[in-house]
């Protein structure tokens, strides 16, 4: 299949979770034996590596690597989540659960939130995260994987992880160099654009070496070496919608069995995340410089957290928005270097995934053909425009009135692609799903209810269906999933037997002729 | 039908038999509502309980009683075995290792040993041993249990059975028994009851009078046969002739030396020695021609070669080789030592206990005892020890050891037809079969006929089918995988320590 056209050397820059990601899934995928995967990191280039949630797209990105989940969970520390609990935000006091799986079935048709809200019409009904086998279970600190032959309502326990992003690296790296990926140590000094077409032709390293590539993933984080210092591609800011714009973040030693979800609790500037992994809890506070002050940040973290910190707290700055094209000439940026939304639904990680598979899916030849260019950066700034929507939505639908950053939150102008989102719920709890939306239907339920907009009706094709035998079917899967979460192993139980698993089932060799 | 049902059944003796007798009768029949299933026996009779090694067949008898392994590990001291290790048998200083489970892989639809044997027509050396992954785990004292799920690993292609203390297991076995519902009482026989016109038995008779009856009567009672020949005469066919053995002495001793996942069996110039580790002690035995070798001297050679301090004195064991003629005679049903004996060099005796309890479940008998019934029961069991014996006599037959007299005799004597067939076989094209449902399968044939130096003169022409730069890459990588395989099994002794077995004795003795 290669011919003259066909890319030779893909380098890709920076080594941490996004570069590493790539390196693996590129080193995967282009064994065509004639395309070379080259890494450049620097040691002395700290990572940031605090994307340590994740959503359960990361699933198929790891089998697509061919990855045991086993391995990788014993590899990264990792534990299960099952969703983020919200704390504060809707109003202080409040707290609402956003699950990864679904909410009990849809009955003939019928979103089951729509039965779900004419049943909260007529009478006094429990939290709509007791029809969620995510929620029960994480409720009560249970978790098992559901197997292949799983039947509802334990299909419905949808999950992802909490990883040490370093150690997820690292795993990755082993993966990457394993398949054939070239790993250069060294800090890039100097790019050499092509003086013709402006693509980027080589980089230099402190040391003097030239590595030239056909293309280049830019994975250098914040600052985007090649995308941005290299090739001014611009940045669009979104600072107005999230004036979140630091972030300290702290690990910190704790006892008892680890949650199998992420909390995230609202502060009267930002907000707290709580990520409980094998060996210690991620916490972090993501915060407005603007309403309090970095000395008053790190402070507020150190009084929340439930164990001793055990490390110095880390401060990053960061900017929300997007690089104006992922994809500029021959560069593309991966992760941090192609833009930010802060990590409230644990997106960062995803982001990188997505970025990936599209680049696989449109992958160029030497001749970068605009068309496909075009579509890639079309999609990829739908997925960040979608995730910052959806991001907005946690701070704008709230009543939190007890601070100068809530009330500019609450009552900021939003972008009108969630105005019209918003609508349509209030009206009559309708949420649609565009085309490549990350986020689904049930995810808005869980948000719009969470935070406190209420439908002021329901749609009208519910009355087909009977009250009294909804009423029945919804109390008979609240009390099936209420059972089921009880049959479940706790989830340190869980995580015990897979480590104890994976130390006695080595990979075993094969005769292979 | 339903009047002529068997509503007592009293099992005589209470050692290994008896019991393996009792929970599976009690599990398979236990469903029906008025059988009685009753065990007699004495505490004052001791119960030989030497046949501490088994062949994986004994897996699926405790799968049937639904027994957990790792609880039946760690209640009967048990071991993992993998195969045995014969030493000294073909001559003095060789060794090789007879595995449960299969060599390499089957290829081009042949077995495998159809290209060791090519490969070695074309010089390559490597031993048929090397092919086996549970040799070579083995003799680095690893076990891991087989992956049937892992087609391609050679993991998938061994077996395994257990090396126990026979008496935990008897009283492992009762506890079961007894649970379900199977009454025990203590007593011994002192007058056994026949019907005046049929022969049949009626009763035992108790010392201080008590008495008790059953329709169907299973003889456990070893050696002496109290019922099948005491009673009801069935004779003895003596097969000393092809295994002149009729003695033992058996000792246990601490644990010293290696502790691999094996039995041993190391040629003595009378006879051999057995060595069987368990988690807390090693059982040994000497099996020795009387005609060869003096009791004392026997007893000497035995003590001279123990891996630690014996445990107690040397218990002797008298016994010869052959069979009860009719081992179900009448009512009365003989299992175990009562019906046969077969020296323990392939482990068999429980496997025939296990199997005649299998017999007698399929042809479970009604008041008529039906003659035809009886005289299947009898030729299957004939057959299955004529198997054995056959595939014993191969061992002493195809041997180089012309140091004693005893050897002499072995090497030179008339083998049975059936082993004569099997070596000849071998000798001209390396072919091995397997006859009717013989126990011992062709792995076992082949692994005891290369063991013993039984050189084929050639191997099957499909073998041709791969050229041969292609055989022998083949058969390196085998070799390879192999290798790699046994370095990722654990060590029996973290094996058994991970899953609560009290081998700590072990695991400081035998590094």
């Amino acid at each position: 299949m290669s011919n003259e056209h066909t890319i030779r050397n893909v380098v890709i820059v920076g080594g941490g979770t996004a570069g590493w990601m790539a390196a693996a899934a590129l080193s995967r995928y282009l064994d065509n034996g004639s395309t070379q995967v080259t890494l450049i990191e620097s040691e002395e280039i700290g990572t940031i590596g605090v994307g340590e949630a994740t959503i359960p797209p990361l699933i198929s990105f790891n089998s697509m690597l061919g990855i045991n989940e086993n391995d990788f969970v014993t590899a990264t520390k990792a534990t299960f989540k099952l969703g983020i609990e919200f704390v504060n935000w809707g109003g202080i006091g409040e707290r609402y659960f956003h699950p990864f799986g679904g909410y009990a079935q849809d009955l003939q048709g019928v979103h089951f939130h729509q039965l779900y809200l004419r049943q909260r019409k007529r009478r006094r009904m429990q939290d709509i995260s007791a029809w969620s086998m995510c929620a029960v279970a994480a409720a009560n600190g249970r978790y098992a994987r559901p197997g292949q032959g799983a039947r509802p309502p334990l299909t419905g326990l949808r999950y992802a992880f909490h990883f040490d992003a370093g150690l997820y690296a690292a795993f990755l790296r082993q993966y990457a160099e394993a398949s054939g990926a070239h790993r250069i140590e060294g800090k890039i000094v100097d790019v050499k654009l092509d003086s013709e077409n402006g693509n980027v032709q080589s980089v230099t390293l402190a040391d003097g070496q030239t590595i030239d590539g056909d293309l280049f993933v830019d994975c250098s984080g914040f600052r985007g070496l090649l995308i941005e210092q290299a090739l001014g591609t611009g940045y669009e800011d979104w600072t107005h919608w999230l004036p979140c714009d630091r972030a300290v973040a702290v690990s910190s030693s704790y006892s008892g069995g680890p949650d199998p979800f992420t909390r995230s609790t609202a502060y009267a500037s930002g907000w707290q995340w709580r990520i409980p992994l094998q060996h210690r809890m991620g916490n972090g506070l993501v915060y407005s410089s603007a309403h309090i002050s970095d000395e008053d940040a790190r402070e507020l973290l150190l009084a929340n957290l439930e164990g001793e910190p055990l490390a110095e707290p880390r401060h990053l700055s960061f900017q929300t928005g997007r690089r104006k094209l992922a994809w500029n000439r021959n560069v593309i940026s991966l992760g941090l270097s192609g833009g930010f939304v802060e990590p409230l639904e644990s997106t960062s990680i995803h982001l990188i995934q997505t970025g990936i598979s599209r680049l696989l899916a449109l992958f160029p030849d030497r001749r970068f053909n605009p068309i496909e260019r075009d579509e890639y950066n079309r999609q990829v700034q739908a997925s960040y425009e979608d995730v910052r929507d959806f991001i907005i939505l946690h701070y704008n639908a709230t009543k939190r009135d007890d601070s100068e950053f809530w009330n500019y939150c609450r009552t900021m102008s939003v972008p009108d692609s969630l105005t019209a989102k918003i609508a349509l719920w209030r009206a009559k709890g309708r949420v649609f799903r565009d085309e490549l939306e990350l986020f689904a239907t049930p995810s808005w339920v869980a948000v719009m209810l969470g935070q406190g907009i209420v439908p002021e009706e329901y749609e009208p094709i519910v009355d087909a269906l009977d009250e009294e035998k909804v009423a029945s079917a919804l109390e008979q899967i609240r009390l099936g999933i209420l059972q089921t979460s009880e049959r479940l192993p706790t989830h340190g139980e869980f995580i015990a037997q897979i480590l104890g698993q994976s130390r006695t089932e080595p990979e075993l060799p094969e005769f292979v002729f | 039908m339903r009047g002529d049902r068997i509503r007592k059944v009293l099992i005589v003796g209470g050692g290994t038999a008896g019991w393996m007798t009792a929970a599976a009768m009690a599990k398979i029949m236990g469903e029906i509502p008025d059988l009685q299933i009753e065990l007699i026996e004495s505490d004052e009779i001791g119960t030989v309980g030497v046949g501490e090694a088994t062949i994986p067949q004994i897996l699926l008898f405790n799968n049937l009683l639904d027994i957990d392994e790792h609880d039946f590990v760690r209640a009967t001291n048990a071991t993992y075995k993998l195969g045995i290790e014969f030493v000294d048998w073909t001559r003095l200083g060789h060794r090789y290792v007879h595995p449960f489970g299969l060599y390499g892989l089957d290829m081009m639809g042949i077995e495998f040993h159809h290209h060791w044997l090519k490969g070695r027509s074309l010089g390559e050396p490597t031993p048929l041993d090397e092919y086996s992954l549970a040799i070579v785990a083995g003799l680095q004292g690893r076990f891991a249990h087989p992956r049937l799920d892992q087609r391609n690993s050679p993991l998938s292609k061994i077996a395994y059975a257990f090396q126990f203390d026979a008496s935990l297991y008897a009283r492992y076995l009762r506890g079961l028994s007894e649970a379900a519902g199977v009454v025990r009482t203590e007593g011994r026989i002192v007058d056994v009851v026949q019907n005046g016109e049929s022969g049949f038995v009626e009763a035992v008779v108790l010392q201080g009078g008590g008495r008790i009856e059953a329709d169907l009567f299973i003889d456990c009672s070893g050696f002496r046969g109290l019922l099948i020949e005491q009673t009801l005469k069935s004779g003895f066919e003596d097969w000393s002739k092809w295994l002149p053995c009729d003695r033992a002495l058996a000792v246990p001793c601490e644990l010293g030396g290696d502790h691999l996942p094996l039995t041993r069996s190391t040629a003595r110039p009378a006879g051999w020695q057995w060595r069987i580790p368990l988690q807390h002690r090693i059982g040994n035995g000497y099996v020795y021609s009387s005609s060869h070798i003096s009791d004392d001297e026997a007893a000497a050679t035995l003590l001279a070669n123990l891996d630690g301090l014996p445990l107690a004195d040397p218990r002797p064991l008298r016994f010869k080789a052959g069979h009860r003629r009719k081992p179900w005679v009448k009512n009365v049903v003989s299992l175990g030592l009562a019906a046969g004996f077969l020296e323990p060099l392939e482990s068999t005796s429980i496997h025939l206990v296990q199997s005649g309890i299998a017999r007698l479940m399929t042809l479970f008998p009604t008041q008529n005892f039906d003659e035809f019934e009886i005289e299947r029961f009898n030729a299957q069991t004939l057959q299955e020890y004529i198997d054995i014996r056959d595939f014993l006599v191969l061992h002493y037959k195809a041997t180089e050891r012309d140091d004693s007299p005893f050897w002499d005799y072995c090497r030179t004597i008339d083998p049975p037809e059936g082993v004569a067939y099997k070596i000849d076989m071998f000798r001209r094209n390396g072919r091995v079969f397997r006859e009717h449902e013989e126990l011992f399968t062709e792995t076992s044939w082949l692994s005891v006929l290369v063991g013993q130096g039984i050189e084929a003169g050639g191997y099957h022409p499909a073998a041709d089918l791969l050229p041969d730069s292609e055989t022998l890459k083949r058969l390196a990588h085998v070799r390879e995988v192999i290798t790699q395989t046994a370095q990722v099994m654990p060590m029996q002794d973290e094996f058994l320590r991970q899953h609560g077995s009290k081998s700590e004795v072990a695991l400081r003795r035998a590094s």
